[in-house]
C-alpha cells in the first residue's frame, strides 16, 4: 500500500486551479461593462453626442425617471395588497392564486407591451366594444392612451410586480403567526394591521424586489421602443443604430449605468437586512368569509387576469386567426435554441465555478459573485455595446462564430448569476459528512465525483440551465445587436413583426417564448411551496 | 484477526485552536473504545485522523505494521478500510438503502452486492425497507442503515461519532447490540466516541478519556471508572463530589491529608447511622438507583445517588465506599 505524499486532506482549501477558473469567470463576466465604461470615458462622443445633449438628452432622462418612478407606484400597488392577502388570509382560491401571481414572469416586457396594445388600442377589442356600446366615433370617445408614458410603466409593473409580490410575501409570512397575532391582541384590525404591524417590517424585502423590478424597467428596450417612447435605453440602442454612433451609444450608457448603479446599492442594502427572511416557516392564516372573501379573492384575480390572463389569450386568439406563419418560426425556433445554448453553456460554466467555489468557501468567490451580481444589473443594450467594442467591429457586420461568441459573452455577463444561487443549493445538498461517508467505503475521489457529488447537484444543474436558457431566449436589445448576419431569433421575429404591425405573425412567437419562460416559474413554484406551505 | 488501530504521540493542531497533543491510543482488536471528554476535548480530531481525513503533524498512526498516517504523508480515506458512522448518519440521499449499504462493496459482483448488503439488513431489522430512500426512514431507520453501511464491507477498524444518540431507548440496545456482536464476531478494533458516561460504562470494554486535547487516561473501563488517574478523568465519567480536605465530609476519608484532593462518585455516598459525620437531606429527585440526594453539612455541599429511604430535612449518618473514594496528590485536578 503506497502513501500518498502531501495529500493534505481530502477537503484541501484553497485549490490554484479553482482560484485561477473563478478569477477568470469574474473578471470575463465583468468585461462587456467595462469595455462600456473605458469607451465612454475616454472616447469623445463626436458631432452626434452633441446633438444627442441638445436636443434629446433631457428627453431621454425625464422619460427614463418618470416611466421608473411610475413603474414602481404601480409595482407596489399591484404587488403589496396582493402578497399581504394571500400571505395573511386564507380564502377560496388562494393556493391556485398564490402561484397564478407569480406568472407574469414568464413574460418578457415586450411581448405585454404588444398584447396590451393590441388589447387596448384604437382597433382592440376594448375600444370597439365601447364604441359599439356608446354610439361614438373613435375621434369622440375618450381613452387612455395605452402608448404614453403612464401606459408603459403600467405593461412594465404588469410584467415586473412578481419581483416585488416574491420578496414582500416571504416577508409577510415570516411574521404572519405570532407578531401578527400580538398586533391583534393590542387591537389592531384587518388595514392598520397592514399599515402598523405588517408593512414597517417588511420594508427592507420590499425595497429589494423594487430595486430587482426597476432594473429591469430601466434595462427594458422593448416595450418603450414599441410604445414609441425615447428613454436612455431606447436612446442609445439609436445612437449605436441609426447614427452610428458606439462611443455616443456608450455616452448614454455611463448615464443609465450610474441610475442602474443606485438601484444596485439599495438592492445590496436593503437585502443584507431582509436575510431574516428566508428561513423556512409554516404560516398561519386567518381564514376569511363572506364579503371579505370575495373581494380578497376578487382582488387577486383580477391581477393575475390582467398581468397574465388577457394578454396571453389575445395573443392565442391572435396566433389562431392568422395564417401562414408556421415556416419561418421554424428557423427562428432553430436560431433561438442554437444562441441561448451557447449561452447558457456558457452562463452555466461561470455559475458551476462560482458555486465551486462558494462552496469550498475560496477567498476569491465573494468578489467574484460580487461581479456577476453587479452584471445581472446592467441592461443587455450596454453590455452588447462593450461586447461590440471588445470585438471591436459594428454589430452590423456581424457574422458567424465570433457573433456567437459575442451573444454568448453578453448572456453569460448578464445571467451569470441567476443560475449561481440554484447551483450553491445544490452542492449544498453534498455535505462533507456525506463525501467522507463515501471516503471511507473505499470509494476514489472519481467515483465519489460520479456516484454521490454530481448526481445530488444535477437537479441543481439542471434548474440552472433552464433558467439560463430561457434568460437568455427572451432576451432581446443585446440579442437585436449582435445577432450574427440574418439570424432571426423569436424575440426578433416577435419584434420585427409587432412593428410592422403584423401582430397574427408576432403572436407564435411570443407565446413560444411565454411557454418556454413558464417552465422556470414552474421550478421556482415548487420551491416557493417547499418553503413555505 | 484484524491489527490493532494504533495512535503513537500524534499532534494535530487547528489553525484557530483545539485538536489534540502527543496522544497515543491503542485501539485492541475486538473490543470497544469508549472515547469521554468534554466538547472541545479533541475527541472529533481524533477520530478524523484515525479516519484520514486530517494529516499529522507529529506521530504515526497505524494498523499493525501498516502505517496509515505520518508527518506529511497521508494513506487516502478510501483505501483505509476503516468504517465510520456519522452522527447525522450521512446516508446518500438519492440512493434507496439497500444501494447506500452495497455502495462500500463495489468489489463484489452487484447481485452478490447486493445479497450481502440485504443480509446486513435483515440483521438490523430492516429487510423490509430495503427499497425506500433515505427522506421515507424514520430517524432510527436511517441510523440502522447507516451502521449496516459501515459494517457490510467488514472494515478493519470501525468510528463511531456519538452513533447511537438520540435512538428510541426502546430499539437501542437492540441496535446496539447488534452492531457490537458484527464487530466482535469479525474481531474489529471499534472506537465510541460519545458523551454519555452511561454508554460507555455499559457497552465498553475499555475507555479513554481526553480533555484539553490530552489523553487523561485509558485503560479498562473497570480502570477509569473505580481508579480515575486524576479529578477530570473521574468526572469523565459523572460528575464528582470535590471535598474540601479540611473540611466535614473529608473526616470521612482518614487517609486523605489536608493537601490531598478528595473525589467521591455520588454513588459511592452510603447511608450510616453509626457514622459521626452527619448531613441534612435537602433536596430529593428521582428514584431507584440513580435517584439524587443533596446532602448539606454547614457550608458543605455533597450529591448522592441511589442512597435509600430517606425524607427532606431529614438529618442522616454517611459514609463513603472506599472503592469510589478518590485521594489524588496536589497538583492533579
Amino acid at each position: 500500500m503506497e502513501l500518498n505524499p502531501a495529500a493534505p486532506s481530502i477537503h484541501s482549501a484553497p485549490n490554484a486551479l479553482l482560484g485561477a477558473l473563478t478569477l477568470f469567470a469574474g473578471l470575463t463576466i465583468l468585461l462587456p461593462a467595462a469595455a462600456v465604461l473605458i469607451t465612454g470615458l475616454t472616447q469623445g462622443g463626436g458631432d452626434a453626442f452633441d446633438h444627442i445633449r441638445r436636443v434629446l438628452l433631457a428627453k431621454y432622462v425625464f422619460n427614463s425617471l418618470i416611466v421608473l418612478v411610475l413603474t414602481g407606484i404601480f409595482v407596489l400597488a399591484l404587488a403589496l395588497p396582493a402578497a399581504w392577502l394571500v400571505s395573511v388570509y386564507a380564502f377560496p382560491g388562494r393556493r391556485v392564486l398564490e402561484w397564478l401571481l407569480i406568472l407574469p414572469l414568464a413574460l418578457p416586457a415586450y411581448v405585454s407591451a404588444i398584447a396590451f396594445s393590441d388589447v387596448l388600442g384604437v382597433a382592440g377589442p376594448v375600444q370597439s366594444a365601447l364604441r359599439s356600446l356608446t354610439g361614438l366615433s373613435a375621434l369622440q370617445l375618450w381613452f387612455p392612451d395605452i402608448t404614453s408614458r403612464i401606459g408603459l410603466a403600467f405593461v412594465l409593473a404588469s410584467a415586473l410586480y412578481p419581483y416585488v409580490y416574491l420578496t414582500a410575501r416571504a416577508a409577510f409570512v415570516a411574521q404572519s403567526g405570532p407578531v401578527l397575532d400580538a398586533a391583534r391582541s393590542l387591537g389592531a384590525r384587518r388595514f392598520d394591521l397592514f399599515w402598523r404591524a405588517g408593512l414597517p417590517p417588511a420594508y427592507s424585502a420590499i425595497a429589494a424586489g423594487l430595486s430587482l423590478a426597476l432594473m429591469e424597467a430601466a434595462a427594458d428596450y422593448g416595450a418603450a421602443e414599441y410604445f414609441g417612447i425615447p428613454t436612455l435605453t431606447t436612446g442609445l440602442v439609436r445612437a449605436w443604430e441609426s447614427l452610428g454612433e458606439p462611443a455616443a451609444a456608450a455616452r448614454l450608457s455611463i448615464l443609465l449605468l450610474a441610475l442602474v448603479a443606485g438601484l444596485v446599492v439599495l438592492e445590496r442594502y436593503s437585502r443584507k437586512r431582509a436575510a431574516g427572511f428566508q428561513k423556512i416557516v409554516r404560516p398561519r392564516r386567518h381564514t376569511l368569509s363572506g364579503v371579505p372573501a370575495v373581494l380578497a379573492c376578487g382582488f387577486c384575480t383580477l391581477i393575475a387576469l390582467i398581468a397574465f390572463v388577457l394578454p396571453v389569450s389575445r395573443l392565442v386568439w391572435r396566433a389562431f386567426t392568422a395564417s401562414g406563419v408556421i415556416a419561418p418560426l421554424a428557423e427562428a425556433t432553430r436560431n433561438s435554441a442554437v444562441l441561448a445554448s451557447a449561452g447558457a453553456v456558457l452562463a452555466l460554466l461561470f455559475a458551476l465555478i462560482l458555486a465551486l467555489a462558494t462552496h469550498h468557501r475560496h477567498p476569491l468567490s465573494g468578489a467574484a459573485r460580487t461581479a456577476a451580481t453587479l452584471s445581472y444589473a446592467v441592461p443587455g443594450a450596454v453590455l452588447a455595446l462593450g461586447a461590440l467594442s471588445i470585438f471591436n467591429v459594428s454589430g452590423l457586420l456581424f457574422a458567424g462564430p465570433l457573433a456567437v461568441l459575442a451573444l454568448a459573452l453578453v448572456y453569460a455577463s448578464r445571467f451569470t448569476a441567476s443560475a449561481t444561487e440554484p447551483l450553491i443549493a445544490a452542492l449544498a445538498r453534498a455535505p462533507r459528512s456525506v463525501t467522507e461517508a463515501a471516503a471511507s467505503l473505499g470509494a476514489s475521489p472519481a467515483r465519489r465525483a460520479f456516484e454521490i457529488e454530481m448526481p445530488l447537484a444535477l437537479p441543481g444543474l439542471f434548474a440552472g440551465a433552464l433558467i439560463l436558457f430561457v434568460e437568455a431566449l427572451k432576451e432581446l436589445p443585446a440579442t437585436l445587436m449582435l445577432r450574427p448576419f440574418g439570424w432571426d431569433t423569436l424575440s426578433v421575429r416577435a419584434f420585427a413583426y409587432a412593428s410592422d404591425e403584423r401582430l397574427g405573425a408576432a403572436a407564435a412567437p411570443c407565446l413560444l417564448i411565454i411557454a418556454c419562460g413558464l417552465m422556470p416559474v414552474y421550478l421556482l413554484s415548487r420551491r416557493m411551496s417547499g418553503a413555505v406551505r | 484477526m484484524n491489527d490493532a488501530l494504533i495512535a503513537e504521540a500524534v499532534t494535530r493542531r487547528h489553525p484557530g485552536g483545539g485538536g489534540i497533543d502527543a496522544v497515543s491510543l491503542t485501539l485492541e482488536p475486538g473490543s470497544v473504545t469508549a472515547l469521554l471528554g468534554p466538547s472541545g476535548a479533541g475527541k472529533s480530531t481524533l477520530l478524523r485522523v484515525f479516519a484520514g481525513f486530517e494529516p499529522i503533524e507529529t506521530g504515526r498512526v497505524r494498523a499493525g505494521n501498516t502505517i496509515l498516517s505520518e508527518p506529511g504523508r497521508l494513506l487516502p480515506a478510501e483505501q483505509r478500510r476503516i468504517g465510520l458512522i456519522f452522527q447525522d448518519f450521512a446516508l446518500f440521499p438519492h440512493l434507496t438503502a439497500l444501494k447506500n449499504v452495497a455502495f462500500g462493496l463495489a468489489h463484489l459482483p452487484r447481485a452478490h452486492a447486493e445479497r450481502e448488503a440485504l443480509r446486513w439488513l435483515e440483521r438490523l431489522g430492516l429487510a423490509s425497507r430495503a427499497h425506500a430512500f433515505p427522506s421515507e426512514l424514520s430517524g432510527g431507520e436511517q441510523q440502522r442503515v447507516a451502521i449496516a453501511r459501515a459494517l457490510a464491507p467488514v472494515p478493519r477498524a470501525m468510528l463511531m461519532d456519538e452513533a447511537f444518540s438520540g435512538l428510541d431507548p426502546a430499539l437501542s440496545d437492540a441496535v446496539r447490540e447488534a452492531a457490537f456482536a458484527a464487530l466482535g464476531e469479525a474481531q474489529i478494533p471499534a472506537l465510541l466516541v460519545t458523551h454519555d458516561p452511561a454508554e460507555a460504562l455499559a457497552y465498553a470494554s475499555r475507555i479513554a478519556v481526553l480533555g484539553e486535547g490530552r489523553l487523561l487516561q485509558a485503560g479498562s473501563a473497570d480502570d477509569v471508572y473505580f481508579r480515575p488517574v486524576s479529578p477530570k478523568a473521574a468526572e469523565a465519567l459523572g460528575a464528582v463530589n470535590r471535598l474540601a480536605p479540611d473540611g466535614v465530609f473529608a473526616q470521612a476519608v482518614p487517609a486523605a491529608r489536608t493537601h490531598h484532593r478528595i473525589c467521591v462518585r455520588p454513588e459511592g455516598v452510603r447511608l450510616d447511622p453509626g457514622s459521626a459525620i452527619k448531613a441534612t437531606v435537602t433536596a430529593l429527585r428521582g428514584g431507584g438507583p440513580l435517584a439524587r440526594c443533596d446532602l448539606q453539612s454547614g457550608a458543605e455541599t455533597l450529591i448522592a445517588r441511589g442512597l435509600g429511604a430517606v425524607r427532606p430535612g431529614e438529618t442522616v449518618g454517611i459514609s463513603f465506599d472506599p472503592k469510589l473514594t478518590f485521594i489524588f496528590p496536589t497538583g492533579e485536578t
